[in-house]
């Protein structure tokens, strides 16, 4: 750049005409910059507009949601939205209690041989793939059984490195051979799906066979899992890996807009059969009006929206101001909710709120990656972690005492449940006793420890908070950590790849059968199997597959126990605590009835759009 | 001028150069192997190679035509960044986030700059009373409050206690309903330090001779206020300002996620923390690209509103 000194008169005027056309440009350049912004700010963002007599269900998701392919995903986040896109063959009944599994895809339930090995189950009629692409003339074409078997073949499909293939291994006659060539194909596309396997039959277009190389009695429950549930082939080779984003079931809703970062939206599926409202449940239901739109054709909601919120408050904002349906209480607005005796405040009675409680069959840990070389072979190390952390405190700080301590691994409303297991002393908090196993970890390890990695499975301030509180209670016995906060999809390739030092992590159970929690433990699920942990024990792995083939029995459950002692002794996890959920619900939020095991239940929900209107009018007057 | 913007734009080339050189270096060379990343500590050799494969890792690194770097080259220049871990293709990714991030960031940068310049000639003029004081000790403290309790605070009240604003985005709303309120506390938190600048750089404008003689001839305060003043203060205001332009780009985090935002500010701290090279690396090009296009606007809004600067 030079620098020039202006001097003579005209060419001062000279320059002041310059300067007004400059400044003239510069303004229409500054219009032009902000009208763009504007533009930009004033597009519309393509999502549908709310009718005023549409029903509409709005709901939170409080992470990200890596796809909707059921044949591999296992976080409840995915299976929430995929459940009311995909269905399986069978459904837990929304009413009954006990929990009682009925035909969903399938017409009845299986005949069942004497033999215990073999499944005859007769497929509905009349079932359509959503309306897609995929197929000739847009249109979903009918289901038939040969789905099933290509869904379970593609899980069995090694190239596809389904995380559900454990729950089929060693169990269907020929699976487990197809799954060993599939191991000499190039590429998942390469597979040969009509490629027999014995155990896989469908004699006409109605009727699937499942042959069983040994007893399986949770079978019916699997077959109500989502994993299960088929997947058109069309869709699979038209989007390839793509897949994920664009799933095409048979369910009542089908996707229509996926912002990853923000939100979900689900239309209901013109093609979809048709399924009725259940006409009985349990005592008392009709009493809770569980049973007011008994018969009734279902789905009820024109649409569905997930929104996509990390953060605490925003989402309780929204379901204050009616704008999400139902919600679980962030705890610090716990005392905002409830009053010392356990019933909702004035505030919130006046808003028309309604608590449902209920014990979720949960359990939530602090894992170990048994494959890590420090913590793998070190066990004073694992149970000095655990320990270290303070579960109560932890309890009273992150869920207001609502939580019970997990002692074990089972949760204590499943019939396994060992009522003698806190008297074990394996959740303890014992600084000092940690301290004094650190030692002997020391030497174990042949000098100083390592810094600890854990990983966090969100970024929010949530995961923060419960981060620093990991850190400060292993800091406090001399162990050095580190924390990683990452989003749920980038968390669980991490944990699946085995590349997780430690991990926060939790799971429900699918069925009432504690089965799930000790699956995660066995030797030949490790991950991207249920087996996050990467443990194993020879002794253990006998008594799974002892328990396995046996049917639900008081010897079932005392061998359930013993599995769990053995976990307990080995120390692959710090249980930390089970989840009793509380959840709040808007009045116009109707047949809210808590289930344990169920997620496709949006189909059931109803919206009194007269009640939320009026709830518009009802927050004027409380504000 | 045209010689020095030409001269200009063909010196971008060998920066774009270095740039692309250093973030394929990073990524590929000092980060270690992507594909073992991808794959995780147990996968299998085959895993492994099917990951370079799909990623063209398996080709040579340099001195190719269809080399690791030639591919990069090639790829950043169309635009093509192929795709993120989550396998959506990157530049979708990028053509999403940017309208909200745009949306969010643009009427923010505009609105602190034209309210703090506007007020800081204001208060530079009536320095020393009580009002000057006044807007100093509320620059401190707009300085000082974190960012966060302007957002929870804005989100509590003007948005939900008064429902002045959507609580969240909200896509049954228009793009910009959905942004007033974000930008709104953007503009409101960035106002105090930006401010306290613009007034520094009034004060020294104000205490020069010419202003005494604008004022002694009798000129409107007004005039020697935004014509004359403000234009000689124009060269540090263009170089706070124009250099901050290409960041508006990454949008901004913490707005994002309270009023879920979809731009790219979450976008690049999410691939911070899931390692996706990809999409990182993307977004360091793009960046660069814009940090080289303004810099080179800034040194023409130089010669614009300076006589005294001309370009050779």
């Amino acid at each position: 750049m030079k620098f020039v000194r202006i001097i003579s008169a005209p060419a001062l005027h000279r320059l002041q005409t310059h300067y007004q056309i400059r400044m003239s440009v510069r303004l229409a350049l500054l219009v032009t910059t902000i009208g763009a912004g504007l533009i930009i700010a004033g597009c519309d963002s393509s999502a549908s507009i709310e009718e005023p007599n549409e029903m509409v269900l709005h709901h939170v998701l409080s992470a990200k949601i890596k796809g909707l392919d059921p044949g591999n995903m296992r976080d409840v986040y995915s299976i929430i939205v995929a459940s009311q896109i995909f269905e399986p063959l069978y459904q837990y009944h929304f009413l009954k209690r006990p929990y009682e599994l009925v035909p969903l895809l399938a017409e009845d339930m299986p005949q069942i041989s004497d033999d215990l090995l073999t499944y005859t189950i007769r497929i509905k009629k009349g079932v359509y793939f959503q309306d897609d692409l995929c197929f000739s003339n847009s249109k979903g074409r009918e289901l038939k059984a040969k789905d099933f078997v290509f869904s379970l073949k593609r899980i069995a499909n090694i190239k596809y490195l389904s995380q559900n293939w454990s729950i089929f291994d060693n169990k269907i006659v020929g699976l487990d051979e197809f799954r060993e060539y599939t191991k000499i194909c190039n590429s998942e596309a390469d597979v040969d799906y009509s490629r027999q396997v014995q155990g896989l039959t469908t004699p006409d277009d109605y009727t699937l066979i499942i042959r069983l190389k040994k007893s399986w009695p949770q079978l019916c429950t699997v077959l109500a899992d989502i994993a299960t549930a088929p997947v058109a082939k069309e869709a699979v080779d038209y989007y390839g890996k793509d897949i994920i984003s664009h799933p095409v079931g048979t369910g009542p809703f089908r996707l229509n807009v996926w912002r990853r970062d923000s939100y979900i939206e689900l239309v209901r599926s013109p093609s979809f059969r048709g399924e009725f409202y259940p006409s009985s449940g349990e005592p008392g239901d009709a009493e809770a009006g569980y049973l007011d739109d008994a018969g009734k054709p279902v789905p009820f909601a024109d649409r569905v929206l997930w929104t996509i919120i990390e953060e605490r408050q925003p989402a309780w904002l929204l379901f204050l101001q009616g704008k999400v349906d139902a919600t679980v209480i962030p705890k610090d607005n716990f005392d905002e909710v409830m009053d010392g005796a356990g019933e909702l405040t004035p505030a919130m009675k006046q808003h028309n709120i309604h608590l449902k409680t209920f014990n979720d069959p949960s359990t939530y840990w602090l894992g170990f990656n048994m494959l890590d070389p420090v913590l793998g072979k070190n066990k004073p190390l694992r149970s000095a972690i655990s320990y270290a952390i303070d579960r109560e405190k932890f309890i009273e700080l992150f869920f207001n005492n609502r939580h019970p301590v997990a002692y074990g691994l089972i949760p204590p409303i499943m019939p396994s449940y060992n009522p003698e297991i806190k008297e074990k002393g394996y959740a303890k908090y014992d600084p000092e006793k940690a301290q004094e196993l650190l030692k002997e970890a020391e030497k174990i390890h042949g000098g100083k420890l390592p810094t600890l990695k854990i990983a966090l499975p969100g970024t929010s301030t949530w995961y923060r908070q419960f981060g620093q509180f990991l850190k400060r209670n292993l800091n406090a016995v001399g162990l050095e950590v580190e924390t990683e906060y990452m989003d749920m999809p980038t968390y669980q390739e991490k944990v699946n790849t085995k590349s997780i030092q430690m991990f926060t992590s939790g799971s429900s159970a699918t069925s009432p059968d504690a089965q799930d929690f000790l699956a995660m433990f066995y030797s030949r699920y490790n991950a991207p199997g249920p087996n996050k942990f990467n443990y194993s024990n020879p002794e253990f792995d006998e008594l799974y597959e002892k328990a396995q083939v046996m049917l639900d029995s008081p010897e079932k459950h005392q061998l359930y126990r013993k599995m769990e002692l053995i976990v307990l002794e080995d120390c692959p996890a710090a249980f930390l605590n089970h989840r009793v959920a509380y959840v709040l619900h808007h009045d116009w939020y109707k047949n809210y009835k808590p289930h344990a095991f169920a997620y496709g239940l949006s189909k059931y929900r109803r919206i009194d759009l007269v009640k939320r209107t009026a709830y518009k009018e009802l927050l004027k007057t409380i504000k | 001028m045209t010689t020095y913007i030409i001269s200009r734009l063909l010196y971008t080339i060998p920066i774009v150069f270095g740039v692309l050189l250093l973030t394929f270096v990073l990524f590929n060379l000092v980060g270690g192997d992507i594909s073992v990343e991808i794959a995780g500590k147990d996968a299998t050799q085959e895993t492994i190679d099917e990951i370079r494969e799909e990623y063209g890792l398996n080709k040579p690194l340099f001195f190719s035509l269809d080399s690791q770097f030639a591919n990069h080259f090639k790829n950043a220049l169309t635009f093509d960044f192929g795709r993120a871990r989550d396998r959506e293709l990157v530049i979708n990714k990028i053509k999403r986030g940017i309208g909200p991030s745009l949306a969010l960031t643009v009427p923010i940068f505009f609105g602190v700059v034209i309210i703090s310049v506007s007020l800081s000639l204001v208060v530079a003029f009536v320095r020393g009373t009580i009002w000057d004081i006044l807007a100093v000790v509320i620059c401190v403290a707009g300085m000082s409050i974190p960012y966060l309790s302007f957002i929870l605070f804005g989100q509590y009240f003007l948005a939900y206690k008064w429902g002045l604003f959507p609580v969240f985005f909200s896509p049954d709303l228009s793009l910009a309903r959905n942004v007033a309120l974000p930008v709104l506390i953007g503009i409101t938190a960035g106002l105090g330090r930006n401010l306290r600048f613009f007034r520094t750089v009034m004060l020294d404008e104000m205490r020069n001779d010419y202003v005494r003689t604008a004022f002694a001839k009798g000129l409107k305060t007004r005039r020697v206020l935004f014509k004359h003043v403000l234009k000689n203060a124009m060269i540090p205001i263009i170089t706070r300002v124009v250099s901050a332009i290409p960041f508006l780009f990454l949008g901004s985090l913490l707005l994002e996620r309270f009023f879920g935002i979809p731009g790219l500010g979450y976008l690049m701290v999410e691939a911070i923390g899931s390692r996706d090279y990809f999409v990182i690396s993307a977004m360091t090009y793009i960046s660069a690209l814009l940090f080289v296009v303004f810099n080179l606007i800034t040194d023409i809004c130089y010669s614009l509103v300076d006589p005294r600067i001309s370009l050779e």
